[in-house]
């Protein structure tokens, strides 16, 4: 009876601290974790869509909250003073999960800005060609809704990727709605 | 303080970690795509090893011998966290390179080996020198390994070039087969200069007493 008593507490206090020490921790770091993460996973793909930006397009993001209660990071691009472009994140389904997309856009003209693509899980050679320029390149300046060639559009799917293209795709299309829904408030934040 | 020395020195050769106890040999073999990123992986052992070792070793004295194990686990399962976070935070790319396998140290039969054997029954100073040794043993085999593979697969070392212009890298040596290779070679090479010491050194004790067993050199010649 003593021993059983014995090996509860000890490992009641040792799991206890153990979690104490824990959160402690994830609590301290969480800030700097998020903006690495922001850095090094969305930065490239992002600075690679605003290459003219004079601000910080990472270090300016804003958190705006969507109709079905969801949070979406905002990325600028401001221009002497100006706000020309804003970048979201959002995601389609891939070939080998989730295909996270950075779509930015010109919020003059309504048209694409470019995109990134930021993770994915993609069959290496075949699916991962979506991040190839030969892809990307076709982004830059068109218009919305944006589609590929056999739905009517203008954009050229990858020969052998039809899911990773459609992928892509998808994110681009949810991309531009949260746009569409923002775009009134975004202009109001950066005047 | 000789044991202490002798502690730390022991895991840098006689007992070098994957090489000699081929311990923890899934990481050896998935991360040493490059010198830089098993130079990063077995810095995160040695953090875990030597803080495990140290912290199992301060409370032997309360753990009860049947639930040691889970109290083991516990502690090395934390201290693998806090060092997932710490990278996160601080070391993002390197984080970005090793990926699931950080989480995996908690189950590196290193970490709970040297628990068992070593930290529960050791004062905190020799478990320190354990953990401190076995760490950088591990540390430097995994660069080692890694720099092999990354002159041989990519011709650059920790990232820089180092081979002349127009040498074309192997790549299977920074794919999977290629830590294969290369450890086999690597443990074939030990091997070798292993069992040659030892019939250098038969040869000399047979010289130095050749009058021992009547000079009839059966034993030496059934050793050769």
């Amino acid at each position: 009876m003593k021993s059983i008593l014995q090996m509860i507490l000890v490992l009641s206090l040792l799991c206890g601290s153990a979690g104490f020490c824990l959160s402690y921790l994830k609590i301290t770091t969480a800030s700097r974790i998020e903006s690495q993460a922001l850095t090094f996973v969305q930065g490239p793909a992002i600075l690679d869509v605003f290459k003219d930006a004079e601000n910080s397009p990472i270090d300016d993001r804003r958190a705006f909250t969507l109709a079905d209660g969801s949070s979406v990071n905002v990325f600028p691009c401001i221009r002497d003073g100006v706000l020309t472009g804003v970048a979201v994140e959002r995601f389609g389904s891939g070939y080998g999960g989730d295909l996270g997309v950075v779509v930015g856009f010109n919020i003059r003209e309504d048209t694409l800005a470019g995109i990134g693509i930021t993770t994915m899980k993609e069959t290496a050679g075949v699916g991962t060609r979506v991040k190839e320029p030969v892809f990307l390149r076709q982004f830059p300046g068109k218009s919305l809704p944006v589609k590929l060639r056999n739905q009517g559009g203008d954009i050229d799917a990858i020969s052998g990727a039809t899911v990773s293209s459609n992928g892509v795709m998808g994110a681009v299309e949810r991309a531009a709605a949260v746009y569409e829904e923002l775009k009134p408030l975004l202009l109001e934040t950066w005047k | 303080m000789d044991r202490f020395l002798q502690e730390l020195t022991k895991g840098l050769w006689k007992e070098l970690p994957p090489f000699r106890l081929l311990l923890g040999l899934c990481p050896v073999l998935a991360v040493t795509k490059s010198a830089s990123s098993g130079l990063g992986m077995g810095l995160a052992v040695l953090f875990v090893l030597t803080l495990s070792n140290a912290i199992i070793s301060l409370v032997r004295g309360i753990i009860p011998s049947k639930v040691r194990i889970a109290c083991f686990i516990t502690i090395s399962a934390t201290l693998v966290v806090a060092v997932e976070l710490l990278m996160q935070a601080y070391a993002y790319p390197l984080y970005l390179q090793l990926g699931i396998f950080v989480p995996l140290i908690v189950v590196n039969c290193i970490i709970l080996g040297r628990a068992e054997a070593f930290a529960a029954k050791n004062p905190v100073h020799l478990a320190i020198a354990d953990g401190l040794g076995m760490g950088l043993g591990f540390t430097m085999s995994l660069t080692f390994l890694g720099s092999i593979r990354e002159i041989l697969g990519a011709g650059t070392w920790f990232g820089h070039p180092v081979l002349w212009e127009g040498f074309q890298p192997f790549s299977v040596m920074v794919e999977a087969p290629g830590a294969f290779l290369c450890l086999g070679l690597i443990l074939a090479a030990m091997n070798y200069g292993t069992h040659r010491q030892i019939s250098r050194r038969n040869r000399e004790a047979a010289a130095e007493a050749p009058s021992g067993c009547g000079g009839c050199q059966a034993c030496s010649a059934n050793r050769g």
